[in-house]
C-alpha cells in the first residue's frame, strides 16, 4: 500500500521546483534528489525545497548536514518529517 | 565524516599586520612608503600565480601587454587598501560621499531599516561598505572566507560589532544556510558577487570585452526570501578619510510575476550593475582586488 506522504512530498517538490516534465509517481522512493543527474537539482533547488518542507510541515531544518540527510531521497525526508516533534504530518 | 576545509592564509607573516599598523603611526611617512614599496616588490616576485593572475587581467582591461611596473601598481593597490582598512579597524574616520544617481533610491532603503542584499566587489574600498552600513541603522551579516591571519578583518568587526556580524563560510555547502539564517534572523547580508568558486549558480553576462560567468545567487536569495537587492561599488579619494560610493538601482523582486519574468529583470538589473563595474574598473584599473583568473568565458549556447 502506499504511502499518503510519500505521495504529499512528491506532489509537493514537483510543484516547488516547477519538474513540469516530471509526474509525482515518477520519482522513485529512493532515489537521490540533489545532484541527481536524472532531476538536476542544486543546492538553490535544496534551499528552495527546505523553506517549502518547513512552512508545509511546520518543521524547521537547521543546518545544511541536517539537509543533506533529510533530502537525500523522498523516503528519507518522509522519515525526518515523521521524527520532527509537532510536525503536519 | 569528512573534515573541515583547512583555512587559508594571507601571504606574509602573522605579525605583518600588527607591524604595518606600528610603523604607519610611528615612521616618518618617507620610510614607511620606502619599507611598503619594497614589500610589494617582495610580494610581486613571491607570488606568482597573482602575478599571472594581475598580467592576464590587465592585458584584457589596458588591451595590451602590461609593463611590470603597472603589474607592481595593481599589487601596490591593495596593500594601500590593506592599509585603509587597517586604519579603519583601529578607529580612523571614514566618511561616504554616495553618487547622486539612485541615491534617493538607496538612502530610502538603507533608511528603512528594512533588511536588504547588498552586493558587492573585490574592486576598490568596497570591501569596508558592508561595515559602513552599521551607520545607517542595518544590522549586517557579511559573508566572509576565514582566513587564518587576517587582522584587517578581525579590527573591523571590533570596531563594527554591535551591528556587524561575520557569516564564516569557508566550506561552500554551508553557505546557503548560513544565509538562510541570517535572513531569516532579519539581518541585512552583505556579499560579494564576483567570484564564481564558491557560488551555488552562475550566469553570462557582458564584461571586459566577452560574456563571462558570474555569481547569480543573490538574486535566487532575493526571490526565495522576498529581500531587495542593491549593489555599492566604493573607490578611495585622495582624502584617506573619504571614499565615493556608487549604488545601483534597488531590484525588489515582483512575487506577483512568474519566476522567469522576475529572473529576467534580475539579469537586467546585475548587467546594469556590471557595466557600471566595468566604467569603473576601466577608469581605475588598478582597484580590481582579484589575483585570480578572470571570471571565465561563457561557453556559446
Amino acid at each position: 500500500m502506499s504511502d499518503p506522504l510519500l505521495l504529499r512530498l512528491k506532489t509537493l517538490i514537483v510543484a516547488t521546483l516547477k519538474l513540469d516534465d516530471v509526474r509525482p509517481e515518477d520519482i522513485p522512493d529512493d532515489e537521490p534528489l540533489i545532484g541527481s543527474p536524472r532531476f538536476g537539482l542544486d543546492s538553490i533547488d535544496a534551499l528552495e525545497l527546505v523553506l517549502a518542507l518547513e512552512k508545509e510541515f511546520g518543521i524547521k531544518i537547521g543546518n545544511s548536514e541536517e539537509s543533506r540527510n533529510a533530502l537525500a531521497s523522498v523516503q528519507t525526508i518522509a522519515a525526518y518529517i515523521r521524527s520532527r516533534p509537532g510536525s503536519k504530518a | 565524516m569528512t573534515a573541515p576545509p583547512a583555512k587559508p592564509r594571507n601571504p606574509g607573516p602573522g605579525w605583518g599586520y600588527g607591524f604595518l599598523l606600528w610603523a604607519d603611526r610611528w615612521w616618518p611617512r618617507w620610510l614607511f612608503q620606502l619599507v611598503m614599496s619594497a614589500g610589494t616588490w617582495i610580494a610581486l616576485g613571491r607570488m606568482p600565480r597573482q602575478r599571472r593572475a594581475s598580467r592576464e587581467y590587465l592585458s584584457v582591461v589596458l588591451d595590451r601587454n602590461p609593463r611590470v611596473i603597472e603589474v607592481y601598481r595593481h599589487f601596490s593597490a591593495f596593500m594601500d587598501f590593506l592599509m585603509v582598512k587597517l586604519r579603519t579597524g583601529s578607529g580612523a574616520p571614514i566618511h561616504c560621499d554616495l553618487e547622486p544617481t539612485h541615491a534617493d533610491e538607496f538612502n530610502a532603503l538603507v533608511g528603512s531599516g528594512k533588511p536588504a542584499l547588498f552586493g558587492t566587489f573585490h574592486f576598490g574600498s568596497s570591501d569596508l561598505l558592508g561595515y559602513l552600513l552599521s551607520d545607517r541603522d542595518q544590522r549586517v551579516s557579511i559573508l566572509r572566507l576565514q582566513v587564518e591571519n587576517s587582522e584587517d578583518t578581525r579590527l573591523l568587526g571590533e570596531r563594527f560589532g554591535d551591528k556587524v556580524s561575520y557569516l564564516w563560510v569557508n566550506d561552500p555547502r554551508e553557505m546557503l544556510f548560513a544565509l538562510k539564517g541570517a535572513i531569516e534572523a532579519g539581518r541585512s547580508v552583505a556579499l560579494k558577487c564576483d567570484r564564481v568558486d564558491h557560488s551555488a549558480r552562475t550566469e553570462a553576462f557582458n564584461f571586459l570585452n566577452a560574456r563571462r560567468l558570474f555569481p547569480f545567487t543573490i538574486y535566487h536569495l532575493a526571490i526565495l526570501f522576498q529581500r531587495p537587492v542593491v549593489y555599492c561599488i566604493a573607490i578611495p579619494t585622495s582624502d584617506p578619510g573619504r571614499i565615493q560610493v556608487y549604488s545601483s538601482s534597488v531590484f525588489h523582486p515582483d512575487s506577483n510575476q512568474p519566476r522567469e519574468q522576475i529572473l529576467e529583470a534580475a539579469r537586467e538589473h546585475f548587467q546594469s550593475v556590471l557595466t557600471l563595474l566595468e566604467s569603473l574598473v576601466r577608469n581605475h584599473p588598478y582597484l580590481w582586488f582579484n589575483y585570480i583568473p578572470l571570471n571565465p568565458v561563457a561557453k556559446a549556447d
